[in-house]
């Protein structure tokens, strides 16, 4: 039985309502099947008030063993650091999470709030927001660089706006079995078995990519939505298209562009007018290159690969 | 007119001297997007306004030590030798070019 407690910050609840959407495991199923006792969650808890903070002081106390505590949201420090625009139990939310983190075998974060700040810490960040271990691909946080959970990992960053339900559950899995130690994080202390791949790796347009074919407006099948549309699926990690959402789809197969919510920067470009759904270029080349390319190899590439497109590259092969 | 009657068409305004705005390319998203609302209020469906506005020019031209033909830019159809963006859609020639290219 592994003790998990879940808390919210400057959060949407789009995770939550991500994670109860999960299918391989489901929610229920970390309870019945995997041994995850629910101390407390935002949306499912029964306890209210005061039964909350019991449930939360009895884990800092000890008097209840808190293995695994999940955080969403950011934490929020204004203002002027004290945190007190996101009160919980009577207390500012960040007090509550450094104690709690330093007791729980395991801190997760879930989505891009909580790992890197996410929305809510973009410029001007008018909540003092900042993720549990990170503000963007700053190390630091509301828990500070060097901090570890009892177990000695540091924060498992689970990003993603929302996260994928399954990358959540099965995260959870692995920590309530006793199978962490086969976890290996990134610099940004994301899995790698679901970060290291391109949301791209899979992605149906591949081929459109391969010949340098753009889709140009929206609800296009044909094309590769990297060009011109302002796609981040290749220089994004994650497995957006090797686990599918709802089992089905993904953003970029449903034609709508990454927006690279599983990177620490995102939402890119501080969302100044014109960045979103939109390369940005520089004299007519991308901004921001596939990962490990750069602009002279990109530029003959494309040249090569255009010249080479065979013509059912430039229709919609997709019929109904 | 089909796509081969306008491609002739444009061939002829440019080889006659139409005045386009080849000068300066669209270094920055927002140069770009400038043009393009421009095409978009100014140009509509004229067929010279949309070559003028665009910068269309009937070689290829370099800038930032780049050459920019119509041949390997993003919205270019190879087979159908045709311009794809939005606010053009206008059939061309590989060798062409205008400021709003981009790889």
């Amino acid at each position: 039985m592994a003790n998990l407690l879940w808390l919210q910050g400057g959060a949407c609840s789009g995770n939550t309502m991500s994670f109860l959407n999960a299918e391989e495991p489901s929610a229920c199923d970390l309870v019945t099947d995997f041994g995850i006792n629910v101390l407390w969650q935002p949306s499912l808890g029964l306890e209210l008030g005061d039964q909350v903070k019991a449930i939360v002081e009895k884990c800092i106390s000890g008097e209840i063993k808190l293995d695994i505590f999940v955080f969403e949201g950011t934490v929020i420090n204004a203002p002027d650091g004290t945190g007190e625009w996101n009160r919980f139990c009577g207390r500012p939310m960040k007090e509550w999470v450094k104690e709690l983190s330093a007791v729980a075998d395991f801190v997760v974060a879930i989505g891009d709030c909580a790992t890197y700040g996410g929305i809510p810490a973009t410029a001007p960040n008018p909540s003092d927001s900042v993720g549990l271990q990170f503000l963007k691909r700053d190390k630091g946080g509301a828990l500070g660089e060097g901090f570890a959970a009892k177990s000695g990992l540091p924060v498992i960053n689970i990003p993603g706006c929302p996260a994928h339900p399954d990358w959540v559950t099965q995260i959870l899995v692995a920590v309530a079995t006793g199978r962490a130690g086969d976890l290996t994080l990134d610099e940004f202390h994301r899995p790698k078995t679901f970060f290291s791949s391109f949301t791209q790796t899979g992605c149906t347009r591949n081929m459109h990519f391969a010949y340098k074919v753009s889709t140009t407006a929206f609800g296009q099948r044909k094309g590769c939505l990297f060009y011109d549309l302002g796609c981040r699926g290749p220089m994004t990690h994650s497995p957006c298209n090797r686990i599918l959402w709802n089992r089905h789809s993904s953003k970029t197969r449903a034609g709508m562009p990454c927006l690279g919510c599983t990177e620490p920067e995102f939402p890119f470009f501080d969302l100044a007018p014109g960045t979103v759904f939109k390369t940005q270029t520089v004299m007519g080349v991308p901004k921001d290159m596939p990962e490990g390319v750069d602009k002279k190899g990109y530029i003959k590439l494309t040249s090569a690969a255009k010249g080479a497109a065979p013509a059912w590259a430039e229709e919609d092969i997709f019929v109904v | 007119m089909d796509d081969d009657e306008t491609r002739a068409t444009i061939a002829e305004m440019l080889a006659s001297g139409l005045e386009t705005e080849v000068w300066p390319r669209a270094g920055t998203s927002e140069e770009v997007n400038e043009i393009v609302a421009r095409l978009q209020v100014e140009a509509g469906q004229d067929l010279e306004k949309k070559l003028v506005i665009a910068g269309f020019t009937d070689h290829t031209i370099e800038a930032d030590e780049i050459e920019q033909p119509c041949e390997t830019c993003m919205y270019y159809k190879v087979h159908a030798k045709f311009c794809e963006l939005p606010e053009l859609m206008v059939p061309v020639e590989p060798e062409w070019s205008c400021r709003l290219w981009r790889i």
